[in-house]
Formats: C-alpha cells, sequence, structure tokens
C-alpha cells in the first residue's frame, strides 16, 4: 500500500492510563494458593458428574454448572508439557530473562492443563510430551509462583534402547540357540578390547621409522613382539625385501606363515588393497591363495593421495578403486573361502556401499568394520562424525577404529571409551603420543593397552578377538 | 400502540446476589454464579434449559478483557449461545430489552440475562475516562458525579425546600434499603435526621453531598426471559413484558450546562412520552402501582420524578413531602432502595427489571409493597445520558 498519502496536520495525542486493579481468588482460588504455600501440594477439583478434575480448582463444572468447591483431589507434582511457547524478548514485568518457557501442563492425574514457566532446559529442547516436574518456591509467595517453576523431570532408572537393524521390518529374526549363545558370549566379552597392529602399510618406509618390517622374518619379529605387548591381530601388507608392496603370491604366503610359525595364536589379517596399481584380480587372488583368517574389503572408490598437511602440496595424486563389483566380488570370495571381511569405512557414504551390497545377503553375522580416519581423500576424525558411523551399524557389528598420523590415538581413544577396538601400527602412524618415533608398532600397542586399561577395558586374547569377531581359528 | 412483537414475552425467573462494598469470599465468576443458581432455582429450569445467555458489565471496570468469556465458570454459557452487552449504566435494561427482543423474535425460547459488576476490583473513574476523547479535555471525566440538577431544584424552588425534599427522597430510599435484605447500603435513618444531614454530609459538588450519592458495589443479578408458550408452561406467576424503549436523543452533550436553549436531559421526558403514547397512557402516575428507577443521586431521583410523570410545578416535590413514594404510598418508589442503596453498575439497571417483576409477583418479600401490584414500571440510565424504560403487566390482556 502506498505511503505517500497526505499527513500534514495530522496530530496524534499520546496518553498514559494507569489501570490499577486487586483480583479476587475466590474462597477456591485462596484454599489452592494457601495448600500450596502451606502444603507444598497443588489441588484440584473432581466433578462427579464428568469426572474431570480441574486445575486450577474452580467452583463450577463448566458443563451443566455442577457445584464442585468441596471435591478437593491431589494431582501429582510432576506432569507432562502439553504445549509451550518460547518468549524472546525482555521487559521488566517478566519473570526471567529472555529466551524462556512458559508452558501449559498436564500435571498427572488432572484433566487440565496450568500455565507455568519452564526452567532447566533450553528452549529448543524443550518438546511438546516430555515430563516435567514442579520446583516448589523455598519462600512462600501467596501466587502461583509458590511454584517456583517447573523443571524436566529427572529420569527414574537409565533407559537403554535395543539397537535396531538398518532396514528391519520389526520381526524377529530366526535364529538358533548356537547362534544365541555365541551371541551371550560375545556380548560377555564386551569388557575385551581388540588391539590390532598394522605392521607396515603400503606406504611406511624405513626411512620414516626403520621398524617398519619388509621380509617375513622382520614381520614375525614385529607381530611377536606386538603379541607380547597386547595386541590380538596384526594387519599386514607384504613388501619385497627393498620395501615396494608385493601381490606376490609366495612372499604373502611367506609372510603370513612366517607371523604363524613366530607367533601360531596371533590372527593375520591380510590387506586386500595390497599397494597402488594393483589389479583387481592381484588384490583378491592372494587372498583366495593364502586364506587368512580376516582380510580387508574396501568400499568405495576415492582420492587416496599424499598430500602435505601443512602446505597442502600434492605429493602424490592416486585414486583407490574400490566399485561396486569389487566390493561385491571381493566380498564374495571371502566369505566363500572362510576369510573374514574387515570392512573398511573412509566415510559415510562407503558404509552406505555396504548395506546396498550386504543386502545380496551373503556377509555373515557378526560384521566387523574399520572406521579409517585422516586419509588425504576420506575423512578426518571428528568425535561426531565417529558416533554417526557407530550409530548407523547394523545389528551383530563389531567396530574398531584406526587413524592417519596424529589422529591416531584421538581416534582409538574414543573407539574404545564407546566399545569399540583398536587399531595402531606403524602403517598409520610412525610415532607415539609424545611425538617420538615409536621403536615400532609394538610401542604403540603398549600405549593403547594403557588407554584401554584407564577406560576399564582389558585387551582381549587373539582366541577372544576370534569369538568377538566371529573368525575360523586356522 | 405498543412496538410491533413477534410473540409475547414473561419474565419466569429472578436471582440477585447480597450486593457489598467487598466481596473477597468470590471471585467474579463465583459471584455471578451466587445470581445464575438463584436465578435458574427461582424459575424451577436447569441451565440445559437455557438457549442463550446476554452477559453485561462495564468492561473496564475490572480492568479484565473479554468478561463474557472469563466468566463461562459462572454464567453457564459452554456450548450456548452467548452475547456481550455495554451500553454504560443502562446496560441492565438493554440486557433486559435485548432478551425480550431474542425471546420474541422466536430465536430462542429462553434467554438468561447477566447483569455483574465487582467496583472494588477495577479503578472506575480509569475506565469511565476512556468515555472522552483525549482531545477535548478527557481529564474532566469522573463519571455520574454533578451538582447541576441540585443547582437547578435549588434555583427553581428555594434552597430550603429543595435541599429538605432532596434529603427527604435520600431517607425515604434508605428506609425502603433496610427492607431489602439483598441491599448494599442500609444505614436506619429516620426523618428527623434531615437537617444534620442536609448541612453535615460532605460536598462533592455543589450541594450534592456524599450522602445523596448512590454506592460502588459488588453484586450480580440474573434474570430469565421465556416465550408466552414456555412460559405459561413453566411458570405459575410470569410478569409479562409489554414495551419497552431506549431513547438517546441530546442534540448537545451537555451535563453542566444550566442554558435554556442546551436543555440537561431531557432522554427521561422523551422516553416516557413515547412510551406511554403508544401504550395509551395519559396518567402514568395515576397508571403504575410501583416505579424502580434508576436513581443515582437524591437529587436526579427527586428532580427525575417530574420528567417520567409528566408532572407540572411542584407536584414531584409534593409527592416526597408527602411521602407518597414511599412503599405503602401512591406511588411507591424504588421499594427495593434503589440506586443510592445498591449499585453494582452493569446490574444496576438489570435489579430495576427484576425487582419490578418480584413486586408484580408478590414475591419481594419484607418490602413487597402492600397493595396489589399489577403495572409495574423499570428504567435505566447511563453516563452516556441514554434513558430505557420497560413495562411490566401481571396480566396479559393490554
Amino acid at each position: 500500500m502506498a505511503l505517500d498519502y497526505d499527513r500534514k496536520d495530522c496530530f496524534i495525542v499520546e496518553g498514559k492510563l494507569a489501570l490499577p486493579y486487586s483480583y479476587f481468588a475466590g474462597r477456591v482460588g485462596s484454599t489452592f494458593i494457601t495448600t500450596l504455600r502451606d502444603k507444598k501440594k497443588i489441588m484440584g477439583v473432581k466433578c462427579p458428574v464428568c469426572n474431570k478434575v480441574y486445575l486450577p480448582p474452580r467452583q463450577t463444572c463448566e458443563r451443566d454448572l455442577t457445584d464442585i468447591r468441596d471435591n478437593w483431589v491431589e494431582v501429582q507434582p510432576a506432569g507432562e508439557v502439553v504445549n509451550f511457547t518460547v518468549v524472546r524478548y525482555d521487559d521488566k514485568h517478566l519473570p526471567r530473562k529472555a529466551p524462556f518457557v512458559m508452558a501449559l501442563i498436564k500435571l498427572d492425574g488432572a484433566d487440565t492443563p496450568i500455565v507455568h514457566i519452564l526452567d532447566g532446559i533450553a528452549p529448543e529442547e524443550v518438546k511438546i510430551g516430555m515430563k516435567v516436574e514442579a520446583v516448589f518456591s523455598s519462600s512462600p509467595t501467596n501466587t502461583i509462583l509458590d511454584i517456583a517453576h517447573f523443571a524436566p523431570k529427572k529420569p527414574e532408572k537409565a533407559f537403554v534402547s535395543e539397537r535396531t537393524p538398518a532396514g528391519a521390518k520389526g520381526e524377529e529374526p530366526v535364529i538358533s540357540q548356537e547362534e544365541k549363545l555365541l551371541k551371550e558370549r560375545r556380548k560377555a566379552m564386551s569388557k575385551k578390547v581388540i588391539i590390532t597392529a598394522a605392521l607396515a602399510g603400503a606406504a611406511t618406509m624405513k626411512n620414516q621409522n626403520p621398524s617398519v618390517p619388509y621380509t617375513p622374518q622382520e614381520f614375525a619379529e614385529e607381530a611377536y613382539k606386538c603379541y607380547k605387548a597386547g595386541a590380538a591381530m596384526v594387519h599386514v601388507h607384504a613388501r619385497e625385501d627393498n620395501g615396494m608392496p608385493t601381490h606376490d603370491h609366495k612372499r604373502i604366503k611367506d609372510t603370513h606363515d612366517a607371523i604363524k610359525e613366530k607367533c601360531p595364536d596371533i590372527i593375520v589379517n591380510l590387506s586386500s588393497a595390497v599397494g597402488m596399481g594393483k589389479t583387481p584380480e592381484q588384490r583378491i587372488s592372494q587372498i583366495v591363495y593364502v586364506k587368512p583368517e580376516m582380510a580387508s574389503l574396501n568400499t568405495n572408490t576415492m582420492n587416496f593421495s599424499i598430500i602435505d598437511r601443512k602446505t597442502g602440496k600434492i605429493f602424490i595424486d592416486f585414486v583407490f578403486e574400490n566399485t561396486f563389483t569389487m566390493l561385491q566380488d571381493f566380498g564374495k570370495a571371502m566369505e566363500e573361502n572362510g576369510v573374514k571381511p574387515e570392512v573398511e569405512v573412509y566415510d559415510l557414504g562407503g558404509l552406505d556401499n555396504w548395506f546396498l551390497i550386504a543386502k545380496q545377503g551373503f556377509f555373515t553375522k557378526p560384521y566387523n568394520f574399520n572406521f579409517v580416519w585422516g586419509v588425504a581423500g576420506g575423512m578426518a576424525f571428528r568425535p561426531d562424525m565417529f558416533m554417526v558411523l557407530k550409530n548407523a551399524l547394523p545389528e551383530d557389528s563389531n567396530f574398531t577404529t584406526c587413524g592417519v598420523g596424529i589422529e591416531q590415538f584421538p581416534a582409538v581413544t574414543m573407539s574404545c571409551l564407546v566399545g569399540g577396538h583398536m587399531r595402531v601400527g606403524l602403517e598409520d602412524n610412525i610415532r607415539i603420543p609424545t611425538g617420538e618415533l615409536a621403536k615400532g608398532s609394538w610401542e604403540q600397542v603398549e600405549w593403547a593397552v594403557r588407554i584401554a586399561e584407564s577406560l576399564g577395558r582389558e585387551p582381549a586374547t587373539p582366541d577372544e578377538a576370534r569369538e568377538i569377531m566371529g573368525l575360523r581359528k586356522r | 400502540m405498543a412496538h410491533k412483537k413477534n410473540r409475547n414475552v414473561a419474565i419466569i425467573g429472578v436471582g440477585q446476589t447480597k450486593h457489598s462494598s467487598h466481596r473477597e469470599d468470590v471471585n467474579q465468576p463465583e459471584l455471578i454464579h451466587e445470581a445464575v443458581s438463584a436465578a435458574l432455582k427461582d424459575a424451577n429450569i436447569s441451565i440445559k434449559d437455557v438457549d442463550c445467555i446476554v452477559h453485561g458489565n462495564m468492561e473496564l471496570f475490572e480492568m479484565i478483557h473479554q468478561p463474557d468469556l472469563w466468566h463461562v465458570l459462572g454464567t453457564g454459557a459452554y456450548g450456548k449461545d452467548s452475547i456481550r452487552i455495554t451500553t454504560g449504566g443502562t446496560v441492565g435494561t438493554t440486557l433486559a430489552c435485548a432478551s425480550d427482543n431474542l425471546v420474541a423474535s422466536g430465536m430462542y425460547d429462553i434467554v438468561m440475562a447477566i447483569g455483574f459488576q465487582k467496583l472494588q476490583e477495577g479503578h472506575t473513574t480509569g475506565g469511565i475516562t476512556n468515555m472522552a476523547d483525549p482531545l477535548w479535555f478527557r481529564n474532566l471525566q469522573t463519571g455520574a458525579l454533578t451538582g447541576s440538577t441540585a443547582y437547578d431544584v435549588i434555583q427553581e424552588f428555594g434552597e430550603e425546600r429543595a435541599k429538605r425534599a432532596a434529603m427527604m427522597y435520600r431517607i425515604i430510599m434508605d428506609k425502603h434499603a433496610c427492607l431489602n435484605p439483598n441491599a448494599h447500603r442500609a444505614f436506619g435513618l429516620d426523618f428527623d435526621q434531615v437537617e444534620t444531614l442536609m448541612n453535615t454530609s460532605p460536598k462533592l459538588v455543589g450541594e450534592l453531598r456524599l450522602i445523596h450519592m448512590c454506592s460502588q458495589s459488588d453484586g450480580a443479578c440474573a434474570v430469565i426471559f421465556a416465550s408466552e408458550k414456555k412460559a405459561k408452561e413453566l411458570s405459575k406467576k410470569p410478569v409479562w413484558i409489554r414495551d419497552h424503549i431506549t431513547i438517546h436523543r441530546e442534540e448537545t452533550f451537555n451535563i453542566f450546562g444550566y442554558h435554556k436553549n442546551y436543555p440537561v436531559l431531557k432522554t427521561h421526558k422523551f422516553a416516557a412520552e413515547q412510551l406511554f403514547k403508544r401504550n395509551d397512557i395519559t396518567n402514568p402516575l395515576e397508571y403504575f402501582d410501583v416505579f424502580e428507577m434508576y436513581d443515582p443521586a437524591a437529587w436526579w431521583g427527586l428532580d427525575w420524578l417530574r420528567d417520567f410523570f409528566f408532572l407540572k410545578g411542584d407536584e414531584h416535590l409534593r409527592l416526597v413531602e408527602n411521602k407518597e413514594i414511599m412503599i405503602d404510598g401512591s406511588m411507591p418508589i424504588n421499594p427495593s432502595g434503589g440506586v443510592i442503596a445498591t449499585n453494582p453498575i452493569g446490574a444496576t439497571a438489570l435489579l430495576r427489571v427484576a425487582e419490578a417483576a418480584l413486586q408484580v409477583r408478590g414475591d419481594a418479600g419484607a418490602h413487597q409493597i402492600p397493595k396489589e401490584v399489577k403495572h409495574a414500571l423499570a428504567s435505566g440510565f447511563g453516563g452516556t445520558m441514554w434513558t430505557v424504560l420497560m413495562m411490566l403487566e401481571k396480566e396479559l390482556n393490554w
């Protein structure tokens, strides 16, 4: 609308009127206030005709004017929020500094709600239906403020909700007695934490840390030290003598067997990535050939590069190819050969890729996941994201975690804290938390053990780890 | 002839509270509920039989907004049609007129009018002040306090006679109030106090003294109106509403003036002339058996007798001086004690109708006039210079 009308000589008389008043509460209202003040009881009145309990109390039932002034009933000092508003402006007549919540609260035992201040909760947290309780004033006010305010009700006991499996339709799956016992056993072992040592990887070289193993013998020695320090599993990328990662079946088998010979108890988890530039055939055939108890299974095609973390300069740009077909074929090959996949999750999309392929139904429970942080091309470690991943896991899952460089220990600490397992090792990080070079992967294992102990968990033995992860011992 | 009416309407129940300066023991809906339950009991019906509630008060006087909604717990309007009316001091009689019209129209068979005020809770002057236009001396407004009528009567009849007559009127009203257990102020004044009170009662404005003036009261009144058919079914003593009139015709709004060209308050006369003419009543003083007048102050009560009854010269003074307006006189005025005794504003004018109806029924108790009442008159008056008159009849025979 146009505002260009003629306002010349248009006077406005400014005025102010006082509005003094008294309010006579009446006998019923007075009884409510005095009972609240003197006995800290909240009283309503019940209509014998319609059975409604009115709060605030009133002399007559509005429906048919039944006189209900003497039908006092006590209602509970707790109830639920049926509606609310957030006061977002400050004024001298307001009882709180904005923002604060005025809620319509129906107390247990009453049929009508009362309005009051809701404290002890941020406005954005308030929900209709939430349970609240009265907080009585310490000194009498002779007003409704003898209830100082309402606050969220403290829970009577901890509420634990069972996680539902992704895609579950609410039907209980039929499980055998044996599976049931296994599940119970795994649950009992939730105190146990599986520590994995990733001894070498494909990229960490002796010039970075001289303890990185190349030869089968070095792998065996390193694995044994880690086992003694508390590791239940080692993760292995076999190397040539010159340090280059290899897909050679014999070299890989020799490395695997050397470890098993030196340390028969330990679980060997082989990489199905092997190293840069390997073909899908080269990557999976060695797994089928060696048949380790466990092997990594990668979930998404991604950048897997080497970037200077300080300057952002690209040293090596590489695309790590893991198509849906590879995820499917590698997964099937592992399951068919009794090799338990360790599903590598570099981001949430990778996990969702696994969910899609898992629809085919060939993955066996329990599922084992590894959240990988800090790969240039993957995700950096963030506790929030950790919880997102953890909460997204299907039922009957275990998870461990590893982080590149300085993200290694924060990530494994969080995993241990929230019930997961821990992977350390020179593949991910060449140092210990003090910043000094690790004397070997075993020294990082020692740190992991200390973290676990400080969080009240114990390192799992390899056999316990097998039971938790559902491995077949070889 | 009376104004055209679709069907006859009768009052079948009246109820009121004990009126008082304070009612700490009840809140507003509870106060109203006392009158409502009394009226329902009087009519021997339940709230379920009532089709519509007509609620009235001076909205600003309790400093609450939407009073009819606040008061549902007391009025019983839950789930019913409900109408709120405010017309100033006349509101009570306007409620009665509206209820009569609502039933006569055929829209509702039974309507309950509820007039209410709890003056102790609010600020009357704060409310009344809002009537005035802020551009023209809003600050002057003080409600019904004016000394101009006292001045006029004194000018016309001399100071001694005028003051004595006004105080006689006042004492008669107090004597009536003493007979009415619901009246707010009943002092027990006697005629030998005329001289003393004339000279010692504190002056408010000119010769308008505190003792002349009406009270501020807390109270409520409910009156139930029914169609002829329903009234005959439900009531042994229906009181028929013959006619009513509302007049609002001052050419110049002038409550201070004395100039003959700008007459003060002629709506009573206009209302009476028209109402009586169309009902073929030539001598109202003879026709009516009782008059419940809205008399906010003794000077006005005295002066207005002349306007309502077409009296000449000093006839109205003589009615008072000869105590003809007393309960056993020829023209009893306000056997209830009137507005000077009891003034819960929104209820006050409805109390006039209710009290007149009780007189027609013969149910007024200690303040029932001794002779048979066949024809009763009730008036309402407001600060906006309105007059409402209502005629009640014992027989349906006009």
